[in-house]
């Protein structure tokens, strides 16, 4: 990252290499917009391009990267504010023959989650899926290490209801609640 | 312990960070009660949701931004030095006369820097504590980019990381080692005699020699059985005669290696 900073295009290469997938991953399951998280992931490697001088040698790369990664999902929330939907094509294309029951689960799971207000999906996608220690959440959202427990446990929770809803066929298929909320982002000095 | 209770403790049971005792407590617990085993069976579940893959044309788009970032950069730069008198004095700066002044003002600019910051006070610990982390995190960096396009599938990606340990003038022990696994083990040729030619450059290092030496035995490429016997001739190895003469006993030997074999013999002895 360093090399980065100091102005090397090559390795942002090897950056680029090493986060787009984790940070596409991030953004799919957030948004559930494909192209949308296509961009975003563009979005945020041109930021990391032009606010590198803000990154702090030292301090943890991922917690940076990730906080460019909310913040450019914030701001093109607030240019482009929009509902989200689920879209089918997010369940893996092919699926085994077997495995119906599982592509049936993995779809109600999807939506349940993409029901949930954006603040705990975030939270659940970060922990759940992003590797990062819930330590590292906490500093990138700015806030205690047991209110990050609390808050994925209040997510687990509302998760379980959505998809006991989906299941028993309560809620109508193209119910999404989720007007999505922009949460304000902790920046790291810089406006990035 | 009621429910209120296990949910406090159910996220570091999810992290798997809970202290000794306590995730059988939780297990105990959610073996019994159906709300708290169906927030583990949730959280569990989640796992079921596909890794998404950008598509192909995303690496070029990033190349395309990358590119179009540079040219901007470049483009402003160059507009920044306004009409002719400065387009003169570039055109002047780059001309061999100008290239003599330019280069003499450097070393002026120097040697008189050399004096005035060698002469002052040494800097500060937190300064010095500051250079040392980013030069630690620098390497570290750059050793867990070599060691990871080591182990990619691609050839070319591993040819790409072999290079990349190149630009040290030290090689850490870590991506040492990997370099000679890689000369020994890698499935290309060409990432192989790669691997071989930035070891070359640490023979002075043991371990490197070593594992060198005792590739030639067990390579089956006649390219870089080749360029292993010449390494070994260059380096002068005291063990390079006898290994070679076991070598040389090696049955079905591609001829051209045996011939390059007999040859360095002859100039070792």
């Amino acid at each position: 990252m360093l090399e980065v900073r100091n102005g090397t295009g090559e390795t942002l290469g090897v950056l680029f290499d090493r986060y787009h997938a984790p940070l596409y991953n991030f953004y799919t399951k957030l948004t559930g917009d494909r192209t949308l998280s296509d961009d975003l992931v563009q979005e945020v490697f041109l930021r990391i391009l032009k606010y590198r001088q803000s990154y702090e040698p030292g301090t943890p790369f991922r917690a940076w990267i990730y906080q460019i990664a909310r913040n450019a999902r914030v701001d093109h929330y607030r240019k482009t504010p929009r509902h989200i939907t689920f879209e089918a094509e997010m369940v893996a294309p092919v699926m085994p023959k077997d495995s119906a029951q599982q592509s049936e689960e993995t779809e109600l799971l999807h939506r349940a989650l993409l029901q949930m207000p954006e603040e705990k999906r975030e939270i659940l996608v970060l922990s759940r899926f992003q590797e990062l220690k819930y330590e590292e959440i906490a500093r990138l959202l700015g806030c205690e290490l047991g209110t990050v427990k609390t808050r994925i446990h209040r997510a687990i929770q509302e998760l379980r209801q959505n998809f006991k809803q989906l299941e028993r066929g309560l809620a109508p298929r193209d119910a999404g609640p989720a007007v999505v909320k922009t949460i304000p982002p902790r920046r790291f000095g810089n406006e990035m | 312990m009621r429910c209120e209770e296990i949910g406090e403790l159910l996220p570091d049971y999810f992290e798997g960070s809970l202290k000794a005792g306590q995730d059988s407590l939780v297990e105990e617990h959610i073996a019994q009660c159906a709300d708290c085993r169906e927030e583990v069976v949730i959280w569990k579940k989640l796992s079921l949701l596909p890794v998404e893959r950008l598509g192909a044309g995303s690496r070029e788009r990033f190349e395309a931004m990358l590119s179009a970032y540079q040219t901007g950069r470049s483009d402003k730069a160059s507009a920044g030095f306004g009409p002719s008198k400065r387009g003169l004095l570039w055109s002047w700066l780059r001309s061999p006369v100008g290239a003599l002044a330019w280069s003499a003002a450097l070393l002026v600019i120097g040697v008189f820097a050399g004096n005035y910051f060698g002469n002052r006070p040494t800097h500060s610990s937190a300064n010095q504590d500051e250079i040392a982390t980013m030069h630690t995190e620098l390497a570290n960096m750059k050793q867990m980019v070599v060691l990871s396009m080591l182990q990619q599938q691609s050839a070319g990606e591993r040819l790409q990381g072999v290079s990349y340990s190149r630009r040290e003038d030290q090689l850490d022990p870590q991506v040492m080692s990997a370099l000679v696994h890689t000369l020994r083990y890698d499935g290309s040729v060409d990432v192989r005699l790669a691997a071989l030619d930035a070891l070359s450059r640490h023979g002075a290092q043991p371990q490197v020699h070593k594992g060198v030496v005792d590739a030639l035995q067990e390579q089956q490429s006649p390219l870089v059985q080749v360029a292993l016997i010449d390494l070994m001739l260059e380096w002068r190895d005291p063990d390079a005669a006898q290994r070679l003469r076991d070598f040389v006993q090696t049955p079905n030997l591609n001829p051209a290696v045996r011939q390059r074999a007999d040859w360095a013999l002859s100039r070792l002895n």
